[in-house]
C-alpha cells in the first residue's frame, strides 16, 4: 500500500513538473502518450477485465472526434456543446455495437467489431460534406483556455488521471468483480444470479465512452480528424498496447502505449525500417514477456522476493 | 529539490536544443513524406530529386550548409503533425518541405501557419484549394508540384480539340480524385463537350471488372482518374475486356501509364494518352542531364515526383540565396520565392502570387521507342498557371465546388452555374 | 447478357477469395490461430512469384515454387514462434502482428514499393465471347482451378488417412493426441498447407489483385470476412463465403455504387448479428 502511495506520489510529480523541464516537443508527445494510455486502458476494460476482445475499437474513439471536428468546425457550435455530444456519440455506438455484437464470443466478437467498425469508417470516409472525406478535417480550434501546449497537457493530464481513479474503483466496485467473474465463467456467473449480458453491455458502454473520451482529446490535441482516427489500423494498434502492456492490469496498457509511441517516435527518425525493427521488438515481446511488459516485470520481481 | 533531481534524470533522455548561434548554423529543412505504405514510391522519387538538386550546388547556399531531416509520415495525418512538431520544436529546422498526402498537409497546414514555418509543398499533394484564396490558404505555403484540377483542364483541352465530345468518366473515389475530373469537367462542359456516365470505383478496388464491363457503349473516350494500383489493375481489365479496342483513353495526370508500368503493361498501354507537367522524354539539357542523373542514383525512370523534388530544392536554394542564406527571416524568405524563375527538368517554371507554380502541362502518349515504351509528348501548353485557361476571376465565379459536383457532372448546366 | 458477364465476375473473384480463405480457415480449424499474416503469405506469394515469372518467364513454374517456398516459412514459423503459445489467442495476436510488420517491411526493400500486376500465362491471356462482350479466359481458368482446389481439399479432409487425422484433430487435438496420431507433425503440416494455399491465391490472384506495399493487409481483411461469413474452419464455409462475398461485392457495387464501400462490410456485420457463428461455423 505504501510503495503503492509512493508511486502514485511521485508519478504526480513527474507529470506536473514535466512541462517544466523538458523541451516542448516532448511536452506534446507526453500529451500523446497520456491520450493513447486512456485509450489502451479503455479497451483493457473490455479485454483483460470482461474477456471480450474487440477490433473495433477505434470506432468510439473516432465518432467522438468526428462529432466534435463537425460540431465545431461545419456547425460553428461551442465546445461546451461539442465535446459532450461527442462523448454522448461514443456512448450511443457502444450500445449498437453492443447490442449487435454482444452474442458473438472469441474470434468471432473480434470479427465483428471490426466489421462495425470499419462501416462507421466507410461513412466517415464518404460522407464528404461533413467529414471532408479522406482529406479529413483540419480548422479545429481548441478551447480559449487551453490554447497553449501546457495548459492543454495539463487539461489531458487531469482527465486522463480522474479517468485512471475511476476505472480503478470500478474494477474494484462489486460490479467490476462481477465483470471479471463473467470473463473467468459466463455460466457460473449466470448460475449465480448474476444478468450476464447486462453486465457485458454495460461494460461495452463504459469502454466506449473512455475511448469516446480519448478520442475528444486526441481531436484537440491535432486540431483535425481524418478518416484513419478510426480506421482498423488503429484498433489494431491499440490491441496491440493492450497486449504488450499486459492484458488485464490497467497500468500495463498505458505503459504499452507509451513503449510503442516512443519506440515508434525514436527509431522512425532514426531508420526507414522502422517497420521491421517494430515487428522484430513485438516478435521479442511475445517470446520474452507473453504476458506483457508488467507480466515481466512481475515475474521478475515475485522471482527476487522468492527465498 | 525533487523536481530538480528529476529533471537531471530526465535530461541526458532529451536531445540537445540547438544553440543560439543559429544564424551561423546550418540551414535546415525536414522533409515529411511517405516512406512506408502504399505511396513509399512517390515519397523516395521526391527525396531522390531533392537530393540530387542539393548535391549539384555542394549542399551550400548564401553561405550555409543544407542540412536534410527526412521523416516518414507513413500516409497518416496524425504521424505527419507529429513529425512536423518533432522538426520545427526539436530538430529546429526552418523549413517544412516534401508532402506527398494531401491530408497530411491540410494536417500540418494550421501548425505551420501559426508557427511562421515555410511548407514547400514538393511532393504530390494538389488540393486545389492550398494555393488559392479561402480558408485553407496559407501564405507560407510555396507549391513546386502542381495542384489537381490544372493537368485535368489540359486534357479537356486537348480531348476537346481532338474530337472528343461525348466521354465516359472514371475515377478513384477520393478527396483527390473530385479535385480532378471535377476540374476536367468543368473545362470540357465549357468547350462544349459532354460526360456522358460518372464512375467511381473505391480506392483499393481489386477487381474492375464490374466497373469496365459497366462503360457505357458509344462514347468517344474513356477520361481516368485513378492512381496507385488503381491504373494498373484498371487498364489490364479495360483491355482484357476489349474496351480498349473501342475506345481511346485519357489518363489525367499519367496514373495509368505511370513509367514503372509500362514495361509490365507492354502493348496494352499503347496508344493511352496522358496529361502531366512532366515527362522523362522531354528534350532539354536540363532534363537530359535530370534523367540520367536519376537513374545513375536510383536505377529508375524518375517520375513526376522527383522533378518536382528537384523544383522544390531549387527554389528554397534560390530563395535562400536572394536572403543571403537568412532564412529565418521568414517574410522576406517567402517573399523571395515569388520573383524565382529558372528552367527545370519539367521546364521553364516561375511562381504566382500565391506561391504556386506556373509551369508547361504535356500530352504523352505511349509509343514503342528505341528504348522501350515511352510517355512521349504529342504537345504542350507553357506557362499554365492555377487557373488556367481561365482567369481567377472567372474560376472564382462558378458556384460548385468540385467535390459537390460528384454525381450531377453529366449535367453540363449545373457544372457550369454561376454564383 | 451483361448479367452473364457480372455473375462470372462475381463467381470468379469468389474463387479466389476462397483461394485466399481456405488456408486461414485450416488452419483456425485445427490450431484456433487467428493468423494476421496470412495475407503477407499471399503477398510474398505473388512477389516471389513475379520474379519467377520476370526470370524463367514461366508462370506453371512460378505456380510451384512460390507456394512451396512459402509453405516453408510457414512451417518455420509454427515450428519455432507460435508453437510456443498454443492457444493462447493474445500472445498469438502480437506474435503474427510483428510478422505483418517484418513482412511489409522486408517485401517492400526487396521488391520496392511500385505496384505489380503479374502477367497472365499465355494460354490464359486472351478472351472469348459472350454473346457481344468478351470475357478473359484467365477468369474462367480461374473459376476451374478454384474448383479443383476445393475438391482435392475436400478428397483430402474426407479421404485420406491424413484428413481423418485433422479431422479427429478439429473436433479435439487432446483426444487425438492420446489416440497417437502425431499431432506435432500434424499441426506443421497443416500451418505449411495454409501458406501454400495463401501463396497459391497470391500467384493465381496477381493479375488481378497484384503485389504492392499493404496489399497484405487488404487481403487478410478480405480473407477475415470470407472465413467469418462462412464460418471459421470450415472448409465449406470458406467456399460458399467466398462466392457469396464475391458476388456481393460485384452485384453491390453495380446496384448501389453509392455505397460501394460498404459491400463487404455491411453484409458480414448483419450475417453475424443474426448468426453469431456465421453460416457454417460453431464455436
Amino acid at each position: 500500500m505504501a510503495r503503492t502511495l509512493l508511486f502514485i506520489a511521485l508519478a504526480a510529480v513527474v507529470f506536473v513538473a514535466l512541462p517544466f523541464v523538458v523541451p516542448s516537443y516532448y511536452v506534446s508527445l507526453t500529451t500523446k502518450i497520456l491520450i493513447f494510455a486512456l485509450f489502451a486502458m479503455s479497451l483493457d476494460l473490455l479485454i483483460g477485465y470482461t474477456g471480450l476482445a474487440s477490433l473495433g475499437h477505434a470506432a468510439f474513439f473516432g465518432i467522438s472526434a468526428y462529432t466534435i471536428g463537425i460540431l465545431s468546425v461545419k456547425l460553428r457550435m461551442s465546445e461546451w456543446v461539442a465535446f459532450p455530444a461527442g462523448l454522448a456519440m461514443a456512448i450511443v455506438l457502444g450500445m449498437v455495437f453492443a447490442l449487435l455484437a454482444l452474442r458473438a464470443r472469441g474470434s468471432y466478437l473480434l470479427m465483428i467489431t471490426l466489421a462495425l467498425a470499419q462501416v462507421v469508417w466507410g461513412v466517415a470516409f464518404g460522407w464528404r460534406t461533413m467529414t471532408g472525406g479522406d482529406d479529413g478535417l483540419p480548422g479545429l480550434r481548441r478551447p480559449a483556455f487551453v490554447s497553449d501546449e501546457t495548459s492543454f497537457y495539463f487539461l489531458v493530464l487531469a482527465l486522463v488521471a480522474a479517468s485512471t481513479v475511476v476505472l480503478v474503483a470500478l474494477i474494484r466496485s462489486p460490479f467490476g468483480l462481477a465483470l471479471q467473474g463473467i470473463r473467468e465463467s459466463e455460466s457460473r456467473m449466470q448460475a449465480l444470479g448474476f444478468n450476464v449480458w447486462r453486465h457485458q453491455f454495460a461494460a461495452f458502454v463504459i469502454a466506449a465512452a473512455f475511448a469516446g473520451l480519448a478520442g475528444a482529446l486526441y481531436v484537440y490535441y491535432n486540431r483535425f480528424v481524418s478518416p484513419d482516427f478510426l480506421h482498423v489500423v488503429r484498433s489494431a494498434e491499440v490491441l496491440i498496447m493492450v497486449i504488450i502492456g499486459g492484458v488485464g492490469t490497467l497500468l500495463g496498457p498505458a505503459i504499452g502505449a507509451a513503449a510503442i509511441i516512443l519506440l515508434e517516435d525514436i527509431i522512425s527518425s532514426q531508420t526507414q525500417h522502422w517497420l521491421l525493427a517494430l515487428g522484430i521488438i513485438y516478435v521479442a515481446t511475445t517470446l520474452f514477456a507473453p504476458r506483457g511488459l508488467i507480466g515481466l516485470y512481475r515475474e521478475r520481481f515475485m522471482a527476487r522476493r522468492k527465498p | 529539490m525533487r523536481a530538480s533531481w528529476i529533471a537531471a534524470g530526465l535530461l541526458p533522455l532529451m536531445l540537445p536544443t540547438t544553440s543560439s548561434f543559429a544564424q551561423q548554423g546550418p540551414i535546415k529543412i525536414g522533409l515529411i513524406l511517405p516512406l512506408s505504405g502504399t505511396f513509399a514510391p512517390n515519397g523516395e522519387d521526391t527525396l531522390t530529386g531533392t537530393r540530387i538538386y542539393f548535391d549539384s550546388i555542394g549542399n551550400q547556399v548564401g553561405g550555409r550548409k543544407i542540412e536534410l531531416i527526412v521523416e516518414d509520415e507513413q500516409g497518416r495525418p496524425d504521424v505527419g503533425l507529429t513529425k512536423a512538431r518533432k522538426l520545427v520544436e526539436n530538430d529546429k529546422v526552418q523549413i517544412l518541405a516534401g508532402f506527398v498526402s494531401t491530408a497530411v498537409a491540410l494536417a500540418v497546414n494550421d501548425y505551420a501557419r501559426e508557427k511562421k514555418i515555410p511548407m514547400v509543398l514538393s511532393g504530390d499533394a494538389g488540393a486545389n484549394e492550398l494555393t488559392m484564396p479561402g480558408p485553407l490558404y496559407n501564405p507560407f505555403i510555396v507549391r513546386t508540384s502542381q495542384n489537381g484540377r490544372t493537368p485535368a483542364a489540359a486534357a479537356a483541352a486537348f480531348a476537346y480539340k481532338n474530337g472528343w465530345r461525348k466521354v465516359a468518366t472514371m475515377t478513384s473515389d477520393y478527396a483527390g480524385g473530385f479535385d480532378t475530373i471535377g476540374g476536367f469537367a468543368q473545362a470540357f462542359c465549357k468547350l462544349g463537350g459532354t460526360i456522358v456516365q460518372e464512375q467511381y470505383p473505391p480506392i483499393n478496388t481489386n477487381d474492375y471488372g464490374p466497373y469496365v464491363t459497366n462503360i457505357q457503349s458509344g462514347v468517344d473516350g474513356v477520361v481516368t482518374f485513378l492512381p496507385g494500383s488503381a491504373g494498373l489493375k484498371f487498364v489490364k481489365q479495360f483491355d482484357e475486356l476489349g474496351m480498349k479496342a473501342k475506345y481511346p483513353l485519357m489518363d489525367i495526370f499519367g496514373q495509368i501509364v505511370y513509367e514503372p508500368f509500362l514495361p509490365q503493361l507492354g502493348d496494352a498501354a499503347l496508344g493511352i494518352y496522358s496529361t502531366l507537367h512532366y515527362a522523362p522524354t522531354i528534350q532539354t539539357p536540363e532534363n537530359q542531364a535530370f534523367v540520367a542523373e536519376y537513374m545513375k542514383r536510383a536505377k529508375r525512370i524518375p517520375s513526376d515526383n522527383g522533378a518536382d523534388g528537384w523544383a522544390g530544392a531549387h527554389a528554397i536554394a534560390d530563395a535562400a540565396k536572394a536572403v543571403d542564406g537568412k532564412v529565418e527571416d521568414t517574410e522576406k524568405f517567402l517573399a523571395a520565392f515569388r520573383p524565382d524563375k529558372f528552367a527545370s527538368p519539367k521546364g521553364n517554371i516561375s511562381f504566382d502570387k500565391y506561391g504556386q507554380l506556373i509551369q508547361s502541362m504535356y500530352v504523352r502518349k505511349v509509343e514503342k521507342t528505341k528504348e522501350g515504351y515511352a510517355n512521349v509528348v504529342v504537345e504542350s501548353f507553357d506557362n499554365v498557371d492555377q487557373f488556367w485557361p481561365m482567369t481567377e476571376a472567372e474560376l472564382e465565379s462558378y458556384k460548385y465546388r468540385y467535390s459537390e459536383l460528384k454525381g450531377s457532372m453529366t449535367n453540363c448546366a449545373k457544372v457550369l452555374e454561376k454564383k | 447478357m451483361i448479367w452473364v458477364i457480372h455473375t462470372l465476375n462475381g463467381i470468379s473473384f469468389g474463387m479466389l477469395l476462397f483461394l485466399l480463405a481456405a488456408g486461414l480457415s485450416l488452419i483456425y480449424g485445427l490450431m484456433k490461430i487467428l493468423n494476421l499474416t496470412h495475407g503477407s503469405y499471399y503477398l510474398i506469394g505473388a512477389y516471389i512469384g513475379s520474379t519467377i515469372i520476370a526470370k524463367t518467364g514461366s508462370f506453371a513454374l512460378a505456380l510451384i515454387v512460390a507456394p512451396l517456398v512459402v509453405a516453408l516459412l510457414g512451417a518455420v514459423m509454427e515450428r519455432y514462434f507460435l508453437r510456443r503459445f498454443h492457444l493462447q489467442e493474445l500472445p498469438q495476436t502480437l506474435l503474427t502482428f510483428g510478422f505483418l510488420f517484418i513482412f511489409a517491411d522486408l517485401t517492400l526493400w526487396i521488391w520496392g514499393g511500385d505496384p505489380i500486376v503479374l502477367p497472365k500465362p499465355a494460354a490464359f491471356s486472351g478472351s472469348i465471347s459472350i454473346g457481344d462482350a468478351r470475357y478473359p479466359t484467365y477468369r474462367l481458368a480461374l473459376i476451374g482451378v478454384g474448383l479443383i482446389v476445393a475438391l482435392i481439399l475436400w478428397w483430402f479432409q474426407e479421404r485420406t488417412r491424413l484428413g481423418a487425422m485433422l479431422r479427429a484433430g478439429v473436433d479435439d487435438a487432446e483426444i487425438a493426441g492420446a489416440l497417437g496420431i502425431d499431432v506435432s507433425l500434424l499441426f506443421t503440416l497443416v500451418f505449411a498447407v495454409g501458406a501454400l494455399l495463401a501463396a497459391l491465391g497470391g500467384v493465381l490472384g496477381g493479375p488481378i489483385i497484384g503485389a504492392q506495399p499493404g496489399a497484405d493487409f487488404e487481403v487478410m481483411l478480405l480473407a477475415f470476412v470470407v472465413v467469418i461469413v462462412g464460418g471459421l474452419g470450415s472448409l465449406r464455409g470458406a467456399l460458399i463465403g467466398g462466392l457469396l462475398v464475391g458476388l456481393l461485392d460485384n452485384f453491390g457495387k453495380i446496384f448501389f455504387p453509392e455505397l460501394a464501400l460498404f459491400t463487404i462490410f455491411v453484409p458480414m456485420a448483419i450475417i453475424l448479428s443474426f448468426r453469431p457463428t456465421g453460416l457454417f461455423g460453431r464455436l
